[in-house]
């Protein structure tokens, strides 16, 4: 069921059990206590009474004397003159309820209590004059319940009946009589019917408003939760642009919502590099690709001799090495990017390696008028010979193309607190400032010329994985009009 | 028919211009920005082939540039080919534009539909009397027989056929016949009309002293 495994739905559930358990304990216990009070409180008034019930009774009178209310109505033929009293022959007691009394039973009482006063022997010797019809089966009830005690040590009197709709106590006094006082509980029973009914309605009402509030509480504490699945939704539907609204930056949900934006706008970016390093080595294949297909669709319009198809074949063959070029520059950089690039690591002389690099860059120089001032000494690193001569060539290449003729380029090489530092500065026209944290970028060129074919802008890019595959540093630094400085820190380790 | 091609790739231009000066038109070339807008500002070309991505001057610079001053029709050569940069160029004033690596084939045939356009014509037969020129085909067929003309021959024919009833002047002839690199010895252009009214018809190109020719 979707509703089981929504978080609010299950929190809501569990919010609304532990409420109704909690209500209803204390609804159950507040009502045990009331039912508890009024049982107690009906019992105190049925021994109060039972005590004078059980005064009341005495042995008779010498002559009719008794000014009380007298419920005794003497049997015929009982009334031994003589002889030491047997007790199956003592004359029966008398029952004279004192008239101050007379108001705690019978109809004038309004609690309506009610008695019945039996001899030893079953007969009944008084009841008050609104014992219930239900109750007139006491005997059989009395019977078996064989209770006797001494009035002096009376003991609770038995409760013989329950709180349903009658209660009442009896007892066997001493000397035989039996004394039953009861009433009616139904006045009590509708009272705690009401009390049932209010804590059921406070309860229910409590329950209806603890339930709207967790819910929207709920609901609150969860919508960012929303914002941050509707906003996730959307950016893996692909609009990498979708941010999570972050309104509470405080709470746990506000953090987690910046750490997911932050993540996202790095997916962003990365996505745009991605598909701008894309487009760019598309289009930097393009254009070979447009030479070799014009080039023969030219040659083959028509019959040519052969300088004209050999001059078409250099020119396709010029493409295809500006492609090849292209395709492994590309490749190197995808493995320094996935990490796979596996550095041939020995100790060299660095001084060497950029010496030999200068040579190669010599009639470059020459040819633009350049010139080139070396400062080397011997330094001994441990890297990639091939990989870190590749840098040194970069970078010579490209200050000696960016130079000026008559400029000059001067290539240092020194040891600093157990770092290599290599730097080549040029005298050529600069780089913008705006363009200088640029210029290690892919496919970044100072202008957009293309006239170095071949000169895809990569070189800068791939001098930087390689440096930092070694776990140095490359930097440029750049004056307009008065020229480019670029240093490579390397460990001499 | 005069084309400027801006390219500075030197492989694709060299190619393109001899391709181009093989169909019968007369070509001329600029391999950076700031020549290609000399040229196309100082000459009425009846087509510009302009790449984008240039040194100095940018093909859209170019554009805007030009279209101060010329409405000669603009093909835009780029290697990009995303919808943004193809709306930019066509609101740029580029009349149409092409993705590298493209085929010649298609080039040939944008270039004739831009010319043709910009003449107001639509299709791509121009019926004159008795003479029918197929633009696309590049021929010309005399009383429904092929009639076997030159390449400048032909240009000549196709020219004065899309300025169909003007007075095309002599100096408008050298321009859209032949290329800067071309010596224009003046009596070239006469022999060319004379060859076209042999094969052609004598009545066909009307001669209109001290102004130039014209067909009606």
């Amino acid at each position: 069921m979707k509703i089981f495994k929504s978080i609010k739905w299950r929190l809501q559930i569990w919010y609304g059990l532990i409420l109704v358990v909690v209500l209803a304990g204390f609804g159950i216990t507040a009502y045990q206590l009331e039912r508890g009070r009024m049982v107690g409180h009906t019992d105190d008034e049925l021994h109060r009474r039972f005590g004078i019930l059980a005064s009341a009774i005495r042995p008779p009178p010498r002559g009719p004397e008794g000014n009380g209310q007298s419920f005794y109505r003497p049997p015929p033929g009982q009334f031994p003159d003589d002889g030491p009293p047997r007790e199956d022959l003592r004359p029966p007691f008398e029952f004279h309820l004192p008239p101050e009394a007379a108001g705690l039973f019978g109809t004038n009482d309004p609690n309506n209590y009610y008695f019945i006063v039996e001899e030893r022997g079953g007969e009944e010797l008084a009841r008050s004059d609104n014992v219930p019809e239900s109750e007139v089966k006491f005997q059989h009830r009395f019977n078996a319940n064989s209770l006797v005690s001494s009035l002096d040590n009376v003991p609770a009197p038995r409760a013989s009946l329950n709180f349903k709709d009658n209660r009442g106590i009896f007892h066997r006094l001493p000397s035989g009589e039996t004394i039953y006082v009861g009433c009616s509980v139904m006045p009590e029973l509708r009272e705690l019917k009401l009390i049932k009914l209010k804590f059921s309605g406070v309860g229910g009402i409590i329950l209806f408003f603890g339930l709207a509030g967790g819910w929207w509480f709920v609901s609150r504490a969860l919508r960012p939760i929303e914002n941050i699945s509707a906003a996730a939704a959307k950016i893996s539907a692909g609009d990498l642009s979708q941010r999570i609204n972050v309104a509470e930056a405080e709470s746990e949900l506000g953090q987690l919502a910046a750490v997911l934006n932050s993540t996202f706008a790095r997916l962003e970016t990365a996505f745009a590099q991605q598909q701008q390093f894309t487009a760019d080595a598309a289009h930097e294949l393009r254009t070979p690709v447009s030479v070799m297909l014009t080039q023969t669709q030219t040659a083959l319009n028509r019959e040519r001799d052969s300088a004209g198809y050999k001059q078409t074949v250099e020119a396709c063959q010029r493409a295809a090495q500006r492609m090849r070029k292209l395709i492994e520059s590309l490749l190197a950089l995808a493995r320094f990017d996935a990490g796979q690039e596996v550095l041939n690591r020995r100790r060299f002389d660095f001084s060497r390696t950029i010496a030999d690099s200068v040579e190669l860059a010599r009639p470059l120089a020459d040819e633009r008028g350049v010139k080139l001032l070396v400062e080397t000494g011997t330094l001994e690193i441990t890297g990639d010979a091939g990989r870190l001569a590749q840098v040194v060539t970069n970078l010579l290449v490209n200050a000696i193309q960016y130079n000026q003729p008559g400029g000059e380029v001067r290539v240092k090489l020194e040891s600093n607190n157990r770092l290599a530092v290599l730097t080549v500065a040029d005298t050529g026209q600069g780089i913008a400032a705006e363009n200088l944290p640029r210029v290690f970028g892919r496919f970044f060129r100072a202008d957009q010329s293309r006239t170095g074919a071949g000169n895809a802008g990569l070189g800068l890019a791939i001098s930087k994985a390689i440096v930092e595959a070694h776990g140095g540093t490359i930097e440029a630094a750049s004056e307009l009009d008065a020229g480019t400085t670029f240093t490579v820190r390397l460990p001499a380790g | 028919m005069r084309i400027l091609v801006v390219e500075d790739e030197p492989d694709l231009l060299a190619s393109l211009a001899q391709a181009l000066r093989e169909e019968g038109y007369a070509v001329d070339t600029a391999d950076n920005g700031d020549d290609g807008l000399f040229n196309a500002e100082g000459t009425d070309y009846d087509a510009i082939v302009l790449d984008v991505m240039l040194p100095g001057m940018d093909g859209w610079e170019i554009l805007k540039r030009l279209r101060k001053t010329k409405k000669t029709p603009v093909l835009m050569l780029t290697a990009r080919d995303q919808t943004r940069d193809r709306v930019k160029g066509l609101d740029t004033g580029a009349d149409d534009y092409v993705v590298k690596p493209f085929d010649l084939e298609e080039i040939f045939a944008r270039l004739r539909a831009l010319i043709r356009r910009s003449a107001n014509q639509t299709t791509n037969v121009i019926a004159i009397g008795d003479v029918r020129i197929d633009t696309a085909a590049r021929q010309v067929f005399f009383k429904d027989k092929i009639a076997e003309l030159t390449a400048r021959e032909y240009a000549l024919v196709e020219f004065l056929a899309l300025h169909r009833g003007e007075v095309v002047t002599r100096t408008q002839l050298y321009e859209h016949l032949f290329d800067e690199n071309e010596s224009s010895l003046s009596n070239l252009l006469d022999v060319h009309v004379s060859n076209v009214r042999k094969k052609l018809g004598a009545e066909f190109i009307v001669t209109r002293r001290g102004h130039g020719y014209c067909i009606e």
